[in-house]
């Protein structure tokens, strides 16, 4: 059993600090959280039913995906959902202090579990599959054609992003943005494969976006706001 | 190499324009933007760059579609 964590590490781009704002609980959240740290048989009631809300947001995102993972047989994906809810099970206590009451105590403990649900999910979507080396992908990409209509509206900008990524980046930064962005290899399995996390390798992909639209800017090229 | 249409590839390539917060902020916000996204409040004001952040990241995007319906099934209330 492991709980995911997306890591220590923000992309950093906000100008502003997220607004914080600590409304009074309300009174189910206290309920909650009182049964929680309570002893006894309250204390096993309330982990009763959070386990119960649990595997509801698991068994959901698990059905959310099922269509893309037909191999899979009905039990085994329940399996991956009790397990996605035990787990978050996990994180939620751990984690119990840093409720403040600013979301529905439902909706908060609900994300733990759509996390380690979907974390679960891509990886099985994957297993077996091989993550494509770069170079492989540079070359596939390097050398796609496009019609006549797309050669006229984003050639230019096209092959001037490639020439940017061949010569702009860190060899770790040209991996990680083809493996997401071209690939579409999911965050968590490569960060996985990296020894890494989510949040230190979506700062690696920022940063690698931002390198580029710099570089373009610098060519004047005018980049759609919503490219 | 996924088969994409050059726009989608440029988008991909080049993400948000506007600031974004990162991964971790996203998780930690999650749960307080959906339920001022279903109380009918102004989300993206209140939380700045955490929109952004989901145009950028496919996986935070799935996990706040996912948070978004999953919610929506009960009353809204804050």
């Amino acid at each position: 059993m492991s709980t995911v964590t997306l890591g220590g590490v923000e992309a950093g781009a906000p100008e502003a600090a997220v607004p914080t704002r600590l409304p009074l609980l309300d009174e189910g959240s206290r309920a909650w959280l009182r049964d929680l740290r309570a002893d006894g048989p309250a204390r096993e009631e309330a982990l009763a039913r959070l386990h119960a809300l649990l595997v509801r947001a698991a068994r959901f995102e698990v059905a959310r995906r099922r269509v893309t993972l037909t191999y899979l047989r009905g039990d085994e994906l329940d399996d991956i959902a009790l397990e996605a809810a035990d787990d978050a099970l996990m994180s939620v206590l751990r984690r119990l202090d840093d409720f403040r009451g600013q979301s529905r105590f439902s909706t908060w403990v609900y994300k733990f579990a759509l996390l380690e649900a979907a974390v679960k999910l891509r990886k099985r979507a994957w297993q077996g599959r091989e993550i494509p080396l770069e170079t492989a992908t540079w070359e596939v990409f390097a050398s796609t054609r496009l019609s006549p209509v797309d050669e006229v509206e984003q050639g230019a900008l096209l092959d001037a992003v490639r020439e940017e990524i061949a010569t702009t980046l860190t060899p770790h930064q040209r991996r990680v943005l083809l493996s997401l962005a071209v690939d579409g290899v999911p965050i968590d399995l490569l960060a996985e494969r990296l020894g890494s996390n989510r949040g230190a390798l979506y700062k690696t992909l920022h940063d690698a976006r931002r390198k580029l639209r710099a570089s373009l800017a610098e060519r004047g090229l005018e980049l759609p706001k919503e490219t | 190499m996924e088969p994409r249409d050059p726009t989608t590839i440029l988008r991909r390539l080049l993400g948000p324009a506007d600031p974004e917060v990162g991964c971790d902020t996203c998780f930690a916000e999650l749960d307080r933007f959906v339920d001022l996204e279903l109380a009918g409040e102004d989300a993206d004001a209140t939380i700045p760059g955490l929109r952004a952040h989901l145009d950028g990241c496919p996986a935070c995007r799935e996990e706040h579609e996912s948070l978004l319906a999953l919610a929506s099934e009960r009353p809204s209330s804050l």
